[in-house]
């Protein structure tokens, strides 16, 4: 009886936590499909504006541009970032030295830095490397992050040492050892690292602001949040914006998020 | 590597220098050099700047060398005081709460014949993919004067008139710690549900048997052996947290006046709005820097202690 | 051997980065470039119902003189403008701004002042600068020196909807003219009739108190540039009828600008109080075609107090990294010289000319059925004729945001004298530097 009472109770208090987690989601769809005046009447159901929201929004904005925009820097920054980062965090743990543990110690304060503190003197670094405006100068800063470097070390670990003992022994280089067994193996690390990279660098908001002037290289997030700048007053019209924002995350995340929880226990062990 | 095949060190020394794991060695920092520089580059060098910035005062492009005076100025500087006060409300109050809730979850979602696992597990998670600016929007449509939370609060009969959520100052905290809740929760129990699947299972089944219950299981197995990775979060936590800019920026704009504003926003508008002190504003940044290295010793004390 | 590799690595990095590292500032201020080449001018601004607009038609007009011409608008809002030139100054790279960017007249004395590099000297232009209002020039000229071109000067207006305050019995004349007592009694009646707050505005902000004291012609500094807000009569007092507004519900304060648009043109409210820039704002809900009136605003009750004050307002700035020629030539012909210009901005966008020939304009004169007929333009230059002149101040932005602390302590219980104190010894740290 006392057990069952307490798997009531588990059930009823993880119902909670999913429908509070996934409401703000689902009233934003449900709001993408409204027009104001539901939206302020608290409607719950879906509403036939979609079409006529939709249409509004690409008059206001140049939704498709932002779209392309930031799925171009997100995966490209996500590519670069992962392979560079995975290498990084594979030597420091297979050729593992004191100096190596100490370097990685240092890096590890990087993770400490309020971006608002290096902004400024970043940014004049772009400006003389002439990268202001490139999706260069927009991904530089962000490519190499202790977070991820330290990730990949800490899932090295788990990394069978007798599979880089018996390639080398049967001549092969370490550049290929990495590629072509180490890279295979571990798929969920990977997997979890490029989710974590490709939320990151598809919401990344302040420094593209800054370093993206040109109305070109505008990004989702700073079209939504040209949205709020305030003259548009269609609700409908943001909250579909905002959805159309957060699809390709939330899409990623379901297709990956078997490997992905794989990946994170390959860090934490 | 064709020599890897020679019986000796000795031998290769003569041939080319290098021991094999000197030559091993020297792969590694090729391999992490790349990585390495653009950290240094990209973080450290900015910093080291901004520290000659923080030496300066002036204002705009008129600066001169004036030693730590930016950082007197700190103790004396009732807005520092205030968005420090902020800042510490929301790591006290929310960072407790939310890793006490990640363990909470994670520990239900790793029972045994727990049905619709899949589900929970997504769905809880599924906050964190969301993008920063794009919650914040949503969150202040949800608490607006005329928004969702009042208006369902009225018609329930809870409120008898809305209540100005983020013109409140009690309030409008309380909207941002919720906010981080709701994006935050999910990330760290996806750790925790990790670190808790790789603990033997037969450790949970032998204090069973000898008549431990779901609360004792809890604290005696599951929170000894993820100590490690409780610390991991604790420790990110503090530093996101303390580093707190965009929920501060977007959704309640630290306001009303500045009772919500965060360091990070408060160093963003010094060196940008009105009239711009950026050696006053690395100064400020130098101080975060400090705080979070300090608490991150701190905790890495105490977590190793016990 | 291995520290050492990695101390050999970081210093060739450090190396590289300073050798690319020099600062490289330049600001001749000299006017170069040729208006008969033409070519592109690009522009910041930021509301496309507003500057955006009236940038366009600008072109517009400018490329009927000069067809080699172009413009690229970048929308940029305000905040951004401000962070860019701060950015921009201070890593030398001012080859990144635009030809001609708007900036809001409360902050233009103090960014030439610390950045003097960024703007351009209009003053031998060519451009007539006493063709406009020498209230409105005094706000973008430093040291005698003009460095802007007036745009709008943002009169402020009060907008009600006639069919809302009807319900309660009053018409538009009621609130015409009014003090601010007048105007709580007056909207208390409407609440209660309606159910419906009279006014918004964003929760925290100062917008209020700021036009209040201008309205009676006090700032919050004085001629020296030392703050005046612990012993300023006229500031307390329109902080306490800021504060009575609140708390009898008269205004409500909503979350941020969004919402305060959304307050009047989702019903939420009777009316607005604003810049006339809001005009373009208020006809966006189609279906209030003719319910809306125009008056001016309610009085404090102290010396000097009037009806009129000013709101925002902004002006155009020529930078040093511009084509100086084509872009003066296109400011000359347009926004300093085109009566055709104002014709259109002035209905389509509510703004309102400070350059002084296009007032004689008939189009002045012409109903706006948005506004049932009414006289809107007409009046409103008649409420910006009265406007006490007003002093900013190089820390005016300083200033806001310590009244805005202080508002928001006050409303919720503190004391207004030792908030006012506060505010005052927050900006003299401020101004400390």
């Amino acid at each position: 009886m006392k057990v069952k009472l307490s798997r009531i109770f588990m059930y009823i208090f993880l119902s909670v936590a999913a429908f509070l987690s996934l409401f703000p989601l689902y009233w934003t769809a449900v709001s993408a499909t409204n027009t104001t005046p539901d939206i302020l009447a608290a409607s719950m159901t879906p509403g036939s504006q979609l079409i006529a929201n939709f249409t509004r929004l690409l008059e206001l904005s140049s939704l498709g541009r932002a779209f392309w925009n930031s799925a171009r820097n997100a995966v490209l920054l996500t590519a670069l970032s992962v392979s560079i980062c995975s290498l990084a965090g594979y030597a420091f743990e297979v050729y593992h030295s004191k100096a190596k543990d100490r370097l990685m110690s240092v890096l590890l304060l990087s993770m400490m830095i309020p971006f608002a503190a290096i902004m400024i003197p970043l940014f004049r670094l772009m400006a003389n490397m002439g990268l202001v405006n490139t999706t260069l100068g927009f991904m530089l800063p962000t490519i190499s992050t202790a977070f991820l470097i330290m990730l990949f070390r800490q899932s090295t670990r788990s990394f069978p040492r007798e599979m880089i003992e018996a390639a080398r022994i049967d001549g092969l280089n370490e550049m290929f050892i990495f590629i072509r067994i180490y890279i295979p193996t571990m798929k969920s690390t990977y997997a979890a690292a490029t989710t974590i990279t490709f939320m990151a660098a598809w919401n990344v908001f302040l420094w593209p602001r800054i370093i993206m002037m040109s109305p070109d290289s505008v990004t989702m997030p700073m079209l939504i949040s040209n949205l709020m700048a305030g003259y548009v007053t269609e609700f409908g019209v943001v909250m579909l914006a905002v959805l159309i924002a957060t699809l390709p995350t939330i899409l990623l995340f379901l297709f990956l998020q078997r490997y992905f929880a794989e990946g994170i226990m390959g860090t934490v062990k | 590597m064709k020599n890897s095949a020679e019986p000796s060190g000795s031998t290769l020394i003569k041939k080319s220098g290098l021991s094999l794991s000197q030559k091993q060695g020297l792969t590694g920092w090729a391999f992490l050099f790349l990585a390495a520089g653009l950290i240094v580059l990209m973080n450290f060098y900015p910093m080291v700047r901004g520290f000659m910035m923080s030496l300066q005062t002036g204002v705009g492009a008129n600066m001169q060398f004036s030693g730590f005076v930016n950082y007197t100025r700190l103790f004396e500087d009732p807005r520092f005081r205030q968005t420090l006060i902020n800042t510490f409300i929301y790591l006290l109050v929310q960072v407790p709460i939310m890793l006490i809730l990640g363990l909470i979850l994670a520990t239900m979602l790793n029972s045994r014949n727990l049905k619709a696992k899949g589900f929970f597990r997504t769905a809880i998670f599924l906050p964190c993919a969301v993008g920063l600016v794009a919650y914040s929007l949503v969150f202040r449509q949800m608490f607006a004067f005329d928004g969702l939370v009042n208006t369902v609060l009225v018609n329930i009969g809870i409120l008898e008139t809305g209540h100005n959520w983020l013109g409140t100052p009690w309030s409008a905290r309380l909207v941002i710690i919720l906010g981080l809740l709701w994006r935050w929760t999910g990330f760290n129990m996806i750790f925790y549900l990790a670190g808790i699947q790789n603990v033997d299972t037969s450790i949970y089944e032998a204090a069973r048997i000898d008549g431990a219950n779901v609360f004792h299981q809890f604290w005696k197995i599951t929170i000894p052996l993820l100590r490690p990775i409780i610390l991991l979060t604790a420790i990110m936590s503090t530093n996101g947290t303390l580093q707190l800019f965009d929920e501060s920026f977007n959704l309640t704009q630290g306001g009303p006046g500045v009772s919500s504003m965060t360091m990070s926003h408060y160093i963003f508008d010094t060196a940008f709005a009105g009239n711009p002190m950026l050696g006053y504003a690395s100064a400020m940044s130098f101080a975060i820097l400090l705080m979070v290295a300090l608490l991150a010793f701190l905790q890495l004390k105490v977590g190793d202690r016990r | 051997m291995k520290k050492l590799l990695v101390l050999i690595l970081v210093l060739a990095l450090a190396f590289v980065v300073i050798a690319c590292d020099n600062d490289n500032g330049n600001g001749d201020g000299e006017i170069t470039g040729s208006v008969e080449d033409g070519g592109t001018i690009t522009v910041w601004c930021w509301d496309p119902a507003f500057n955006i607009f009236a940038m366009d038609q600008a072109a517009i007009i400018y490329q009927a003189i000069n067809p080699n011409f172009e413009i690229e608008i970048i929308e940029t809002p305000w905040e951004q403008v401000d962070e860019q030139i701060t950015t921009f100054a201070t890593a030398g790279t001012l080859d990144l701004l635009p030809d001609i960017m708007l900036v809001q007249d409360q902050a233009f004395q103090l960014n030439v002042m610390n950045f003097p590099e960024v703007f351009l000297d209009l003053t031998d232009s060519g451009i007539n600068f006493s063709e406009f209002g020498a209230a409105k020039t005094s706000l973008s000229t430093v040291n005698g020196r003009n460095y802007g071109v007036p745009f709008d000067n943002g009169v402020t207006i009060m907008g009600l909807r006639t069919d809302v305050i009807g319900q309660a019995g009053l018409t538009i004349d009621d609130f015409t003219s009014v003090t601010w007592n007048d105007f709580i009694t007056l909207g208390q009646q409407v609440l209660e009739a309606t159910g419906r707050p009279m006014l918004a505005t964003t929760a925290g902000g100062a917008d209020y108190v700021d036009f209040m004291i201008k309205s009676a012609g006090v700032s919050m500094f004085n001629a020296d540039g030392s703050p005046n807000l612990d012993n300023n009569p006229t500031l307390r007092e329109a902080i306490a009828i800021y504060v009575e507004l609140v708390q009898t519900g008269v205004l409500v304060e909503v979350d941020g600008w969004d919402a305060f648009i959304g307050s009047f043109v989702n019903d939420v409210v009777a009316g607005t109080i604003a810049g006339c820039w809001i005009l373009g704002s208020i006809q966006q809900n189609p279906d209030h075609e003719g319910l809306w009136a125009v008056t001016n605003v309610p009085r404090l009750n102290v010396a000097g107090g009037t009806n009129f004050s000013s709101w925002g307002g902004s002006s155009w700035a020529v930078t040093t990294n511009a084509n100086a020629a084509l872009a003066i030539d296109f400011l000359k012909h347009t926004f300093a010289g085109s009566v055709e210009l104002y014709d259109i901005l002035l209905p389509e966008a509510g703004a309102l000319a400070t350059w002084i020939p296009a007032a004689a304009s008939t189009v002045y004169q012409e109903e706006h059925t948005f506004f049932g007929g009414q006289r809107v333009a007409a009046d409103i230059i008649n409420f910006s004729a009265n406007i006490p002149t007003f002093y900013f101040g190089i820390f005016h932005y300083e200033g806001i945001s310590a009244l805005e602390v202080a508002i928001t302590n006050i409303l919720n219980g503190a004391d207004i004298d030792a908030e006012l104190q506060a505010a005052q010894e927050f900006i003299e740290f401020q101004m400390r530097g």
